[in-house]
C-alpha cells in the first residue's frame, strides 16, 4: 500500500504527459461586398479660344486646354457627356452656335475621343479630357465678349 | 406618418444602404421592395475634394426626365472628405414598378470659361408589392 500511490500517482502522470494538449482551430469568415461605383473629380476646368475665321471657338483650338477629371471606378458603370444646355454669351452674338462637347480617357480604360457612351468594365484609374467646341456656320461669327458654358461629365 | 411607413416598408424589404468614404454617390445600384405608395432610398453623396463643394442631388426616369420625388435634402454644402446621407422618396405613380436615376451633380470650380459638371448617377428599381 505504501508503493501503491507513488506508483499509480507516476503512472497517472505519465498518462498525461503522453497526451498532447487538444488544441482547437476555428476559421473566422470575412465577407465583402463592393456595388458598382464611381467618382469623378474635377481637376482643372477648360478654355477656349476663337479660331483665326471666327467660326470656331473650341479648346481644340490655339492657346485652348480640355478640361481634365480623375475618373476612378470599380467597373461596371458608363461614362458620357450630355449636350451643352448652359451658355453664357455677349450680347453682340445674336446667331446661333452649335455646341459639341466631347471626351476622351487614358490609364485603366482607354478611350478615343467621343461624344457617345462608353462602358467602363474594368476596375481601375483614368484621366478623362472633356473638350467643347461651338461652331458657327453661314456667314455667322463669335463676337467679341465673355462666353461660358457647362458640360456635364455623367459616371452611371 | 405616412414617411415613417415608407420607410419601414424599405428597411423591411431589406433596403440597408451602407455609407462609404472616398466616393462620389454609394450606392449606385439597388432594387427595392415596397409595400406602400412610394419607395425610399437613402444614397451617400460625398465630397473627395480638398474643399467645401455646392451638391444637389436630381432624381431622374429612364429617359432623363425629371422625376417629382421627395429629396431631403436636395441642395447642401458638403464639406471636404465630407459625406452625409440624404433620403429620396419616390411615389410609383399608379406603377407596379419603377426605375429611376439618383443623380449627385457639383460643379466644384464655378465661373470658369468652360465648367465641368460631375455627375454621378445610380440605378435603382423598385417594385410595388400587394
Amino acid at each position: 500500500m505504501k508503493l501503491f500511490r507513488p506508483v499509480f500517482g507516476a503512472a497517472v502522470l505519465v498518462a498525461c504527459l503522453d497526451r498532447a494538449a487538444l488544441a482547437t482551430t476555428q476559421n473566422v469568415i470575412f465577407n465583402g461586398t463592393i456595388t458598382a461605383t464611381c467618382a469623378l473629380v474635377v481637376a482643372t476646368n477648360g478654355t477656349m479660344t476663337v479660331s483665326p475665321d471666327l467660326q470656331s471657338l473650341s479648346s481644340h483650338n490655339s492657346g485652348g486646354s480640355a478640361g481634365t477629371v480623375t475618373l476612378t471606378t470599380t467597373g461596371g458603370v458608363s461614362l458620357s457627356v450630355d449636350p451643352v444646355t448652359t451658355t453664357t454669351v455677349p450680347a453682340a452674338d445674336s446667331t446661333a452656335t452649335t455646341w459639341t462637347p466631347t471626351y476622351s480617357a487614358s490609364g485603366a480604360h482607354t478611350i478615343a475621343e467621343t461624344g457617345s457612351a462608353t462602358a467602363l468594365t474594368v476596375p481601375g484609374a483614368d484621366l478623362v479630357a472633356v473638350n467643347l467646341a461651338g461652331t458657327k456656320g453661314g456667314s455667322n461669327r463669335f463676337a467679341s465678349g465673355n462666353y461660358q458654358a457647362t458640360v456635364t461629365l455623367r459616371c452611371e | 406618418m405616412r414617411l415613417f411607413r415608407t420607410l419601414a416598408a424599405a428597411l423591411a424589404a431589406g433596403l440597408i444602404s451602407v455609407a462609404a468614404a472616398a466616393q462620389s454617390m454609394s450606392p449606385m445600384r439597388g432594387e427595392v421592395n415596397s409595400f406602400t405608395d412610394a419607395f425610399a432610398i437613402r444614397v451617400f453623396p460625398a465630397n473627395p475634394y480638398d474643399q467645401k463643394i455646392k451638391v444637389e442631388i436630381h432624381v431622374y426616369d429612364q429617359d432623363f426626365q425629371p422625376v417629382d420625388a421627395r429629396i431631403s435634402p436636395s441642395v447642401f454644402q458638403l464639406a471636404s472628405q465630407a459625406s452625409r446621407p440624404v433620403l429620396v422618396v419616390v411615389p410609383f405613380g399608379g406603377a407596379v414598378e419603377r426605375k429611376v436615376r439618383i443623380c449627385t451633380e457639383s460643379i466644384p470650380f464655378p465661373n470658369q470659361q468652360t465648367q465641368i459638371r460631375a455627375q454621378i448617377c445610380g440605378k435603382f428599381f423598385a417594385h410595388r408589392k400587394p
